[in-house]
């Protein structure tokens, strides 16, 4: 007996996986339903569907990125302190101390690939005409991804507490100042006043809600910390659920009519 | 400030290194016409084009000193310095209209492998020699600005194989085929067929990554200091279409209003477009209204002005050239003028500062009045016209959805232009209440 | 008819045990989602004093921009105003676009706010670029010891015709 069978017959393996060894046609049917990370995945598919000049793999790509994005990101934040008095010290660190110094490049610019393949992947799925009914539903929970993808990577632009991170929040943050209504430079906000007291001033106003203070400073990083490493990826990856659910179940990956 | 005679020996390899990567690519693509299309003449044609990079490579390695000439340098910046400084934008934003509108008409043309190869050698040769330019090669490998290289190469990609194949696809419903999709409509095993593609994919991808993620390096400034701004303060890369628009718009509406309308208008996409022709195979013959706005809004209104914000916007948001030196002290005059002044002036009528909402309306009637005709009789009255066919197929709601939408992409053009043409700052003028537009 | 069919809509969230659980049930999970959107509004902020102290008024040139501050978010500046006079006041060092600190270019007489190009002249006054309104002015007073004290609890606002308050200037 090889080694091999000995242990595809070992009580151990046989826990794990309860059928033989992928090769003949029903095995490979029993390995998808089997399995809860491949039962993502149909049994058998469309040939046209899965053929990378067709789908170019962009959502499965995206799908992975992020997941990168999830193991390098729990890893930094083994070693980086959210305050003003530690954080831009804590990223040089991870540049200059830690051993492995890519982890912080390989978030940086996996972030930055992210938001490239989502955008292809839209773009596919727009040119295959694959958002026209039954999947106008998903085609709605990709647009709320990509806003959330992108809200991602600006949360996390300012955690290094550098000057290109501090002036890009202050600009981008800025801007919810001028929102209309909620903003205290936002267009008709003056109107909002009991009496002589004006509702929305700086202390109350929308970018006051999302930076937690009235300039961008150490309540804003810790915000953007919790944002950017818990409540965002929660909302990702609870939409990408619904999402491959729906691909499924509106008939999988389209194909020609 | 004049660049750099002397290329510096690090650039040197790093240009012999570019050209070589891209003469073996050149032999990959002779060999496959030769041996897989049975194209000895295309074969022959590559193999020359490969030998040009090869010399290019091999005297880049040797230590030439092969510059971009400074004549054509300053000549590109003299011309987008013209017209107040404001040439180059619209240079810019019009040449890269026209090639849209010339690459959705000729398309079939554009999508020849050997044409779209061409343009790509094209494309790399230009960069090449840019890339011996100090100031173009500084702003170009910028850690930052790298995503955005590979954003461009990759939309230029995925738009010619799309198209490619949608331009295959018509020609055979034009003779009454299905399209190549519909061929293959028999079902396969997810395992092996889809998992091992998605395993090769996902090592390709790290792959990719750690190569890029070991060769460059996470840029990191300054600590962040409130007291002094870096100059030009930029928001991250994939939001510089956003920052363009505040070049003309207010930041409620470039920052608040118009993404607001992207999102909304990109959900609404499903519920507007009522062809159902298209689903599920590349073509463009069946969807052309489609398309041509899709493909407008992501390519020219997103990705071009994404392109214009990094490598094009220096310092106090001044537009450069490709090879102008980023200059904090250019001084461009940026005297813009109200609608409002521009009517009411030469009337002779002037306004206090500090008046009432009353007075404000008076000062602002005329602007107001334009942008109320434009949002609400603009639409019913291309129902009634031009768009009349299109009001009755889709009925009132998604026709106004969908005029309303394509107005907010359209209100960008027309701001641009007629910060051009007018040196129109704003259409209404309402500080007071933050009400600008 | 208007009368009924508001009657109706009462009945449905009143009128049966059915409704009113469903109505409490509603109210109290938009009185939740409210609670907790105010509980993301901070109560107290770590922001330094309003107010401090920048000198004698004879401390100041007329025509001078005096850059010591701007970590506290002013410029003072002396000038010889048309109609009030010879004045001092404190000019907010936000640029009314989106927020960046712009440089004082002694050579050039200007604000220049490096974001996007906004230019303000010496009284704060935006003559070129996107920002759509002059620089904000804090209040600022003689103290009891004869030192000018700058209050940025208060802001003035050119468009708004506040800037011949005499809360926001100081006359030497
Ligand atoms: C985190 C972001 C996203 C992930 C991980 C993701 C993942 C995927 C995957 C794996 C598929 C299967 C087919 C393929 O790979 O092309 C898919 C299909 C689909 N996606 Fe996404 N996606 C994301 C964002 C989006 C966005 C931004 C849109 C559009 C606005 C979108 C719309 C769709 C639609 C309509 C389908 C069905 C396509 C078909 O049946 O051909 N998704 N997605
Ligand atoms: S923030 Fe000053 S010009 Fe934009």
């Amino acid at each position: 007996m090889s080694v091999g069978d000995f242990i595809r017959n070992s009580q151990v393996w046989k826990s794990i996986f309860r059928h033989p060894a992928p090769r003949d046609r029903r095995n490979r049917v029993v390995v998808m339903l089997t399995n809860v990370f491949l039962h993502l995945h149909p049994v058998s598919v469309r040939k046209s569907g899965i053929a990378l000049s067709y789908t170019w793999c962009m959502g499965g790509l995206t799908f992975f990125l992020f997941l990168v994005e999830t193991v390098t990101g729990v890893l930094l934040m083994f070693y980086y302190r959210p305050t003003l008095e530690h954080a831009y010290n804590d990223i040089l660190a991870l540049r200059d101390v830690a051993t492995l110094g890519v982890l912080r490049e390989l978030h940086r610019w996996g972030a930055h690939a992210m938001v490239i393949t989502i955008w292809l992947h839209m773009y596919r799925v727009f040119l295959t005409g694959s958002y026209k009914p039954p999947r106008e539903f998903n085609w709605g929970v990709g647009v709320i991804l990509l806003v959330l993808t992108l809200l991602l990577s600006f949360t996390g632009y300012l955690l290094p507490w550098d000057q290109l991170a501090i002036w890009a929040i202050t600009v981008g943050s800025n801007m919810a100042r001028a929102t209309p209504l909620l903003g205290y430079e936002g267009p008709g906000a003056k109107l909002l006043k009991i009496g002589d007291v004006e509702l929305i001033h700086s202390g109350s106003d929308a970018r006051f809600l999302l930076l937690g203070a009235r300039f961008v400073g150490g309540e804003t990083l810790l915000r953007f910390y919790v944002l950017h490493c818990v409540a965002i990826p929660l909302a990702v990856a609870m939409l990408i659920a619904v999402h491959f659910w729906r691909v499924r179940k509106d008939g999988g990956i389209s194909g020609a009519l | 400030m004049h660049t750099a005679t002397q290329l510096a020996h690090s650039v040197q390899i790093g240009l012999g290194v570019f050209y070589l990567f891209v003469a073996l690519m050149n032999v990959g693509f002779a060999l496959y016409q030769c041996y897989a299309a049975n194209n000895r003449r295309q074969g022959i044609v590559w193999s020359l084009v490969a030998g040009v990079f090869l010399v290019h490579s091999l005297a880049y390695f040797a230590g030439a000193n092969w510059i971009i000439s400074a004549g054509f340098r300053d000549f590109t910046t003299q011309v987008m310095g013209y017209y107040g400084g404001q040439l180059g934008p619209i240079l810019y934003t019009t040449v890269s209209i026209i090639l849209f509108v010339l690459f959705l008409r000729y398309r079939k043309f554009f999508t020849e492998p050997v044409v779209a190869w061409s343009i790509l050698n094209l494309g790399l040769l230009a960069a090449g020699w840019s890339l011996t330019d100090d100031n173009f090669r500084k702003i170009i490998t910028k850690e930052d600005n790298v995503p955005i290289v590979m954003l461009i190469f990759s939309v230029g990609f995925f738009t010619w194989l799309p198209f490619r194949r949608a331009v295959l696809n018509d020609e055979r419903m034009a003779n009454g085929e299905p399209p190549m999709e519909k061929e293959e409509e028999e079902k396969v095993l997810v395992w092996p067929d889809l998992v091992y593609t998605e395993m090769i994919a996902m090592i390709v991808c790290t792959f990719v990554l750690v190569i890029w993620s070991v060769l460059l390096k996470a840029p990191l400034e300054q600590p962040a200091t409130t007291a002094k701004a870096p100059n030009p303060s930029k928001a991250p890369w994939y939001f510089l279409g956003l920052q363009e628009m505040l070049v003309y718009y207010d930041p409620w509406m470039a920052g608040v209003v118009l993404p607001t309308m992207i999102i909304i208008g990109l959900i609404a996409i499903p519920y507007i477009d009522f062809n159902q022709k298209g689903n599920g195979y590349y073509t463009f013959v069946e969807r052309k209204f489609a398309i041509t706005t899709f493909l407008f809004g992501f390519i020219v209104l997103w990705c071009t002005l994404i392109v214009l914000g990094t490598f094009l916007r220096g310092p106090n948001w001044n537009f450069f050239g490709p090879f102008e030196y980023w200059d904090p002290h250019k001084v461009l005059p940026l005297n813009n003028v109200n609608l409002s002044d521009y009517f009411w002036l030469p009337l002779g009528v002037t306004f206090p500062e500090g008046q009432g909402i009353g007075g404000i309306l008076v000062r602002e009637a005329p602007g107001i009045i334009l942008v109320l005709l434009y949002f609400a009789a603009l639409p019913p009255l291309l129902a009634k016209t031009i768009m009349r066919p299109f009001f009755i197929k889709m009925g009132f709601v998604r026709f106004f959805l969908l005029i309303n939408l394509f107005q907010f992409m359209a209100a960008l053009p027309i701001k641009m232009v007629l910060r051009w043409a007018f040196n129109l700052k704003y259409i209404i003028y309402i500080p007071e209440y933050f009400f600008n537009i | 008819m208007a009368d009924k069919s508001r009657r109706g809509f009462l009945r449905t969230i009143f009128g049966t045990w059915f409704g009113i659980a469903w109505t409490a049930l509603t109210a109290s999970a938009a009185g939740m989602t409210l609670g907790t959107i105010r509980f993301l509004y901070p109560n107290a902020l770590s922001e330094p004093p309003s107010k401090f102290k920048v000198g004698f008024p004879s401390d100041f040139e007329t025509g001078q921009v005096d850059n010591r501050f701007k970590d506290q978010n002013a410029w003072i500046v002396r000038i010889r105003d048309p109609q009030l006079g010879d004045i001092i006041y404190a000019l907010s060092t936000t640029c009314t676009h989106l927020g960046c600190t712009p440089n004082w270019l002694e050579g050039e007489q200007k604000f220049k706010c490096p974001c996007h190009g906004s230019g303000f002249k010496i009284t704060g006054v935006n003559f070129e670029g996107p920002a759509p309104r002059p620089l904000e002015r804090w209040a600022i007073r003689i103290a009891e010891d004869g030192q000018l004290e700058v209050d940025k609890s208060k802001k003035f606002q050119k468009e708004l015709g506040q800037w011949d308050d005499p809360e926001s200037y100081v006359k030497v």
